[in-house]
Parts: C-alpha cells; structure tokens; sequence
C-alpha cells in the first residue's frame, strides 16, 4: 500500500516536472539524473544486494550505447529493434565476463572488473572502422514513435523516467522475494548462504547480467539523447562516478540510488568551475563516505538520526 | 529402529591441508532416526569432517556415501537439496536480516520462485511465499523466538542466536543435520533447553551428527558416540563404552600412549 | 634479428619500472592483505614532484631523487594514517572503494598542481645510446636497470639480514604471532606503507626522464604493476621482479608484432588470463618464497 502511494506520488512529480519546467537545461539535467538512476540502480543491485564489486560497469553502459549506434547509423536499424539487440548485447558479454570473473572475490574481483572495463573502453577507442575511434561516433538519430517524436525534451524525460520507474518497480520485486533475500544472504555471508542452499554463483551470475542489462538500456537513452558518443564516457572515470552514486546513495537502497544519482549529477553543475575538482571532489567523497558512513549517506543519517533519538 | 540401511556412510575418508593430516582414513555410519555424537579434543578434525559431509572441499581419498550415493561431484548447495544442513562453530546467521528473513532464506531448497517469478509475482509464487512465512513461523514458535520474529538476528542475545541458526538450518527440511558445537557460549539453563530441542528434532525422524565439547549434553542425548583424535577415529560405540574407553582417556587427558 | 632486440630493450626497460611497482603492491599485501588501488598515483606523483625538484627548483640530480622519495614516503605515511587506519569496518569492498578513491583524489591534486601538460627531465647522462647488433640501448635504460637491480639487491638484504626486516617478515607471516613476541605491528604497517609508496615513488623518477609525465599516467602504471606482481605470484620479491620483465617484454612484442594500439591491451588480457587461470601466478609452481 504505501509503495503504491509512493509509486503514485513519484509519476506526479515527474508528471509535474514535465509539465512545469520548459527551461531545456533543466529538463536535460533531470533527463540526465534519471539515465543516471538507472546506472546507480544496477549497480546497487550488484554491490548493494548481492555485496560484489564492479569497477569496470561503464563497459555495459558504453556496450548498450554503441550496439543500438552502429545498428542504427551503420546498418539503418530502426532505434526501437535496436534496443533489445543493446540489451541483449550487454547481456551476453556480462553473461561470458561474469562467469569467470564472479568466481573472484574481493581485491581480485575489483581488477578483474577494472581490467575488464578498460579492455572494452581500448576496443571502443581503437576499433574505429566501426566505432569511430577516439574522435567519437557522429550522427545517431533521434527517437520517435510514429506520430511522437522524443526530440521533444518534455517527451524525452517521460520516456526516461518510464524507464527509471519500471526498473524500480523490477528491482524492488526482486528485492521483496526469495532471489532477493538469497542475495542479502550472499552478502552477509557468502558461506552461509551457501550452506542453505542458494546457488551463490548462478544468483550472482543473474545479478551482474541483469545491473548489464540496466547499464545498457541507459547506454541505449543516452545514445539517443546525445546524438552523439565518445570512448571518454564510458571510461574507468564514469565506472568510479557509478560507484561513487551507489556508495553516496547507500548501499542495498533503491532509493537511495536515485538520491545518489541526483547528487552526482547536480554537484557538478552548481559547483561553479567544478570541472576542475572533479576528481578531488569524487574522491574525497568516496574516502569520506567510506570511512564514516560505510552503509551510505541515506542509511548513515538514518543512523544517526535514531542514535540521537534514542539518546535523548 | 538402526535395522534400515545407514543414511550416510563416511568411507576410508581422507583430508590434507598442506602438512597437516587433518583426517586420515575415518570411517563410520549414521542410522536413520539417530543421535551420533562426534567427539575429540582441539584440532580433531571434526569440522574438516563437516566440511567434507557437506561438500565445502572434496575429501583426498575415499567416499561419503548419502542415501546410499555418492556425494563427492556435488556442491555444497546440491547437498542441501538432497537433504543435508548444517549449523557452524562460530554462528554464521544472515545479521542484516530479520530472524524471520533467516528461516526464509534456510527455506529457499525447497522453494524455487526465481527472477522472473519474482517479476512477474504469479499466483503459485504469492502461495508459495505464503506458505514459507507460515513455516517460519511455526520453527519460530519451535525454538521459542516467535516474539522476536522481526528483530535483526544481529542483536538477538548469543543464546537465541544459536537457536536460530538450528531453526535455520532446519528449514530446509533435511534428512540429516549436523550440529557443529551448538552448546558452546550458552549456560546450563540454555544448554538443556538446546538437549530437549536437540531431541524433539531427532524424534521428527532427522538424523544427527553432533560435534559438542559438552560431555555431559552429548553422552545425554547421543545414541552412539565417534571419537577422533588428531584426525583418527580411535573409538566408536555407545556412550557408556565411550566414557570407559582407554585410548579416549588417553586422548583426552594428554597421557601418552604406554607400550 | 635487430628488431626483436630493439623490441626487447624497450621491453626490459618498462619492465624494470612494472617490476618496482609490482613489488611496492606485493610488499604492501604481503604485510598487510590490501591492495592499494592508488599505488600508480604515488607512482605519477612522484614523477611529477622529480620534475618540479629537478626543473624550477633546480636540484642536482641525486638531493632531487632522495627528496622525491621522502616526500612521497611521507604522503604515503599520511594516507596510511588518515585513510586506511582510520576504517571501522575494514572489508575488502569497504578498502577497495577507499583506495580507488584516493586514486581518484590524488589525480585529481595532480591535475590541479601541474595541470594537464606533460613534463619530462633530462636523462640521468648524457652518454649516447648504446649500439649493440644494430640496435640501440638507451642510456637512461642503463640506469633503469642498474637502480632496479641494486634496489632489489638493498630490499633482499633488508629482509633477509637487518632485525626492522625480519621483524616485518615476521608480521607478514602471522600478525597476531608477532604480536605476542613483541613486535610492533602497527609500525611495521606503517613501515610497509612508507616503504610500498617509496618504492612507487623510485619508478616514478626512474621513469620520468624516458616518458611524457602527466597527471593521468599513473593509473594504468598502477594497474601494469598489478597485472606484474599477480603474474609473479602477488607477495613475492623475485616473482614481481620476473613478472615484471615478462609483462614489459611481452608488451614490447606485442607492440611490435600486433599494433601499437593494443600496447595497453596487452597488459589488460593477461591479468584477466592470470586471474581466471592461475590466480597463484605463473610461477606458483616453483613455489616462490615470500619476502
Ligand atoms: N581450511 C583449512 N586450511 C588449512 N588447515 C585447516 C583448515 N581447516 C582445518 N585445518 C586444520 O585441520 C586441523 C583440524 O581442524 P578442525 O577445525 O577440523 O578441528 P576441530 O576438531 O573442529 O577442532 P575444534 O574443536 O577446535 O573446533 C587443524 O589442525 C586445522 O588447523
Ligand atoms: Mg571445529
């Protein structure tokens, strides 16, 4: 009942926002805070819920991105066919990686992830018969269907949003069963969680195709939206940005995903001239966060909040 | 009652950990329906045992047989499936989670809601869900913790944790449970209780393999008794010819062996 | 003939910077079980600082290589003390996200300090480059292989003959154990702290008179170390010395034979080839010797 309501109150602001907001640089950004949602959602999944790290998941954002690019530019597909081939795309690729890199833990899974997002982002950046190389991939067109054409900000935001929402709803289900409270169980305790029966390395398998499977689709939005895509977005720096929304947000919190997303997204553009202390900014914040709040922002203050509660 | 074929045959089971011989030829058999207490001093090799019933690593040498086929090709979660759960030495409970959650996730072999039916969230998956809770429910109320349903099993007191993680277990619905020092860090009041749940779930039809440091629990409650030491087993037969049995005296009071 | 030497000194000279960097990562997870994600930063910082110490402030060479590696010691004995001692709850992902974002912020002063260009020093001498079967050794190589190789030679004489050594040894072995005889674990890690970004510094002056220094050079200089010391055998001197060589010399090859836009690539396969295959090392086999 009360996911109802906030179901409902969250398609009215979007709704409102859509609406309300006819400034294109807010609509963009907000566009850009929900594309950003769906990188923190999957992300969340994988090393909120299920406790295992990725440092190389801009490949499955780049890999969505340049699949539906080269079907649509290169091969005249239409956007909309080349969205589950994106998909599906990442999702082979992560299904492949996944199967012998999950089998690593700790540090050794953070460089095999890492090794691996700089193997793709070096194919993006030298393949570039087909990819356009450093210089970038010019000319992806925009979305329409029929009669609605997403070249419209207001409409691109709805679509963007559509898709943030449903992803919500798809992860908080899986959270709420059985696969979700086998994946908590891996990461309270791996060991455990095998000993009452959970197939550790098939659910974790699952989770990293499926945070793939969101990665790309937000590949896929921003292709579209942008019209235009380079090796630099997808390198190990927007990997560090995923991880810095999920670590801010909170980890194993789906909303707190969304408040991560939003932070990273706005911090740049009110801090003038930020462009500069980026780096300096991100990494301090994770080293922060990390060392004080290590459950995340949403869950540390909560945390906080109730101690001094209960102190009073 | 021990006339049926044995539910779990140890063969000739042998276990190395670089130098360290940490089981060496150890053959026994549990009977269905029956209290096995597994004995022997620090180091034994009673959890390595443990390990191996349960297939965390494959034994060097030999066989375990689990009604009546072999277990060595299947991994720790398949052999839950078959009907084999296990409590550790050092509470391993999910803290994060609510004791409720605890005995949902021990349920999930014999439950099998996945990706898309947790998606899609059918009929048989709503029904299965609730079917789990109302178990959960009744091994809550089995080990006394059904007001604590909701509390995060990280705060419960040590005592209760220790409960828990027997009723976890459970929940899977094994054939044959092996309790790895289940006694260990509760009072004597605690500890009865713990003897009296130990035997209710052995009258359920469950088989026990028993590693306990508290002798009195153990010879108590055992049907029969396994002793090792420093990875042999010395002796075997029924607590009384246990507790008068040389080599176990020497093992235990550090005597060396007189030739 | 020519063009495989040529390709093999170009080999063994980035090796011998893999190697030292390959050893500050084995040294630090041999006394402490982390791995440092920022170790290639300390690498570029201290690259950056020798090209300010030998530039505008005009040190000779060798107070300029010494006040590097202090320094740069110094910033690791802060990070140690300020980012890593200071975790409550020290799980690998917590100290995984930690060091990443040290590596992060580190690059990040860089980029602020020197800004983007990219800086270089004049080689160690001015001797003309070695001519040998037509192909041509650089003198600065010399140099590289000559401090790599008595750098390893003081570290195996620390470990194996001074008491700081052994006592580190001996903390490396089992934390606990030293503990009880009397050894202070918390300066050994500190020492391993200092020492690791120490020797990352070493790479970083060694290397700055042969490559164009800049704040983002460190990362995939870090990583490189990384695959060199887990294809060693990752805790072992001589094995990240071997793995070293080997990643730098394969590189070169493959740089020759391939394509030069595979260089980085290569490094990248074979940490994933090692993590997935053998994640001991190649030479685990031979049963290489901790420190
Ligand atoms: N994973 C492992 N790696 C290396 N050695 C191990 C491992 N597990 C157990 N050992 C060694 O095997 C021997 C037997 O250990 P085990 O834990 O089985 O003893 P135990 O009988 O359970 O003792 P305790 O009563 O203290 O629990 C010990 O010497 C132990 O050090
Ligand atoms: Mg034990």
């Amino acid at each position: 009942m009360r996911v109802q309501i906030l179901y409902s109150f969250f398609i009215l602001m979007v709704a409102l926002a859509g609406h309300f907001i006819s400034n294109a640089y807010y609509l963009q950004v907000l566009t850009f805070i929900g594309i950003n949602t769906l990188l923190a959602l999957g992300l969340n999944m994988l090393m909120g819920y299920a406790g295992q790290i990725s440092l190389g998941h801009a490949a499955f954002y780049g890999i969505g991105a340049y699949a539906t690019a080269i079907l649509t530019v290169h091969f005249s597909w239409s956007p909309w066919l080349a969205l589950p081939v994106a998909i599906a795309a990442a999702v082979m690729v992560a299904y492949i990686v996944g199967v012998p890199t999950l089998k690593l833990s700790g540090y050794y899974l953070g460089m095999g992830t890492l090794g691996f997002g700089m193997i793709i982002n070096i194919i993006f950046r030298e393949w570039s018969s087909v990819t356009g190389g450093a210089s970038g991939f010019v000319g992806i067109p925009a979305l329409s269907l029929g009669p609605v054409s997403f070249s419209s900000r207001q409409n691109y935001l709805y679509l963007v949003w559509g898709c943030v929402l449903l992803c919500i709803v798809l992860c908080r289900r899986i959270i709420d069963s059985r696969v979700g409270r086998a994946l908590r169980a891996i990461h309270d305790g791996e060991k455990a969680a095998a000993a009452v029966g959970v197939d550790t390395q098939k659910l974790k398998l699952q989770v990293f195709v499926l945070s793939a499977g969101m990665s790309a689709l937000a590949g896929f939005l921003y292709a579209h939206l942008v019209c235009f895509i380079s090796p630099e977005t997808f390198s190990f720096i927007m990997s560090i940005r995923m991880v810095t929304m999920v670590v801010i947000g909170g980890m194993a919190s789906i909303w707190g995903s969304l408040l991560g997303a939003s932070l990273l997204t706005l911090l740049p553009e009110w801090l003038h001239a930020f462009s500069e202390f980026e780096m300096v900014v991100y990494g301090l914040i994770l080293m922060i966060v990390m060392i004080f709040l290590p459950k995340g922002l949403t869950r540390g203050i909560l945390d906080i909040v109730e101690r001094s509660r209960r102190s009073l | 009652m021990n006339s049926d074929h044995p539910l779990l045959i140890v063969e000739n089971v042998s276990k190395a950990f670089g130098g360290v011989q940490a089981l060496s030829d150890v053959s026994f058999q549990l009977f269905p329906g029956t209290i096995t207490g597994l004995i022997g001093p620090n180091g034994a090799g009673k959890t390595t045992l443990f390990n191996l019933i349960t297939g965390i690593f494959p034994a060097d040498t030999g066989d375990i047989l689990f009604k009546g086929s072999s277990t060595l090709n299947n991994t720790v979660h398949e052999l839950v499936q078959c009907g084999i759960a296990r409590t550790f030495q050092n509470v391993e409970l999910f803290e994060s989670m609510t004791a409720l959650e605890n005995i949902l996730v021990g349920q999930h072999a014999r439950t099998r809601c996945g990706m898309w039916g947790s998606v899609f969230r059918f009929p048989w998956v709503r029904h299965e869900e609730g079917r789990a809770t109302k178990i959960a429910f009744e091994l809550l109320d089995f080990i006394g913790l059904k007001e604590h349903a909701l509390r995060k099993s990280g705060d419960l007191a040590f005592g209760w944790q220790r409960l828990l993680e027997l009723a976890r277990a459970l929940a899977s619905g094994p054939r044959l449970l092996l309790l790895d020092e289940p006694a260990a860090g509760l009072n004597m009041v605690e500890t009865m209780q713990l003897g009296d749940l130990i035997r209710k779930v052995r009258d359920q039809g469950i088989t026990i393999l028993l590693v306990e440091h508290d002798m009195s629990l153990t010879m108590e409650i055992s049907d029969a008794i396994v002793v090792l030491d420093q990875g042999k087993k010395i002796a075997q037969g029924s607590p009384r010819s246990i507790q008068e049995d040389e080599a176990v005296m020497r093992a235990y009071l550090g005597t060396s062996p007189q030739k | 003939m020519q063009e495989i030497l040529q390709y093999f000194f170009s080999g063994i000279t980035n090796g011998a910077i893999y190697a030292v960097i390959a050893i500050g990562f084995s040294m630090l997870y041999n006394s402490t079980d982390l791995i440092n994600f920022a170790h290639g930063e300390f690498v570029m910082l201290g690259a950056l600082t020798m090209v300010t110490f030998s530039g505008p402030f005009h040190l000779p060479l060798l107070p300029a290589f010494i006040a590097t590696v202090c320094c740069i010691s110094i910033a690791g004995l802060l990070f140690e003390r300020l980012a890593i001692r200071t975790v409550r709850f020290p799980e690998p992902i917590v100290l995984i996200i930690i060091t990443v974002g040290a590596s992060i912020f580190l690059r990040g002063i860089g980029m602020l300090a020197w800004g983007k260009d990219a800086y270089s020093i004049p080689p160690f001498s001015t001797h003309p480059p070695l001519d040998i079967a037509g192909a041509k050794l650089l003198a600065q190589s010399l140099w590289i292989l000559l401090i790599v190789l008595l750098m390893v030679a003081c570290l195996h004489f620390f470990f194996k003959k001074t008491l700081t050594g052994k006592a580190m040894e001996a903390c490396a072995i089992d934390k606990r154990a030293a503990w009880i005889v009397g050894i202070p674990s918390k300066l050994m890690v500190m020492l391993a702290f200092g020492l690791s970004t120490g020797l990352g510094a070493l790479s970083g002056v060694i290397i700055s008179p042969i490559t164009m220094c800049s704040y983002d050079m460190g990362t995939m200089l870090g990583l490189k170390g990384f695959c060199a010391a887990m294809l060693g055998g990752l805790g072992s001197l001589w094995g990240s010395l071997i793995g070293g060589f080997l990643l730098g010399i394969l590189e070169a090859l493959g740089v020759g034979f391939v394509s030069s836009g595979l260089k980085d690539a290569t490094a990248f396969f074979l940490l994933l080839f090692i993590l997935y295959a053998r994640p001991g090392g190649i030479i685990s086999a031979l049963n290489v010797k901790r420190f």
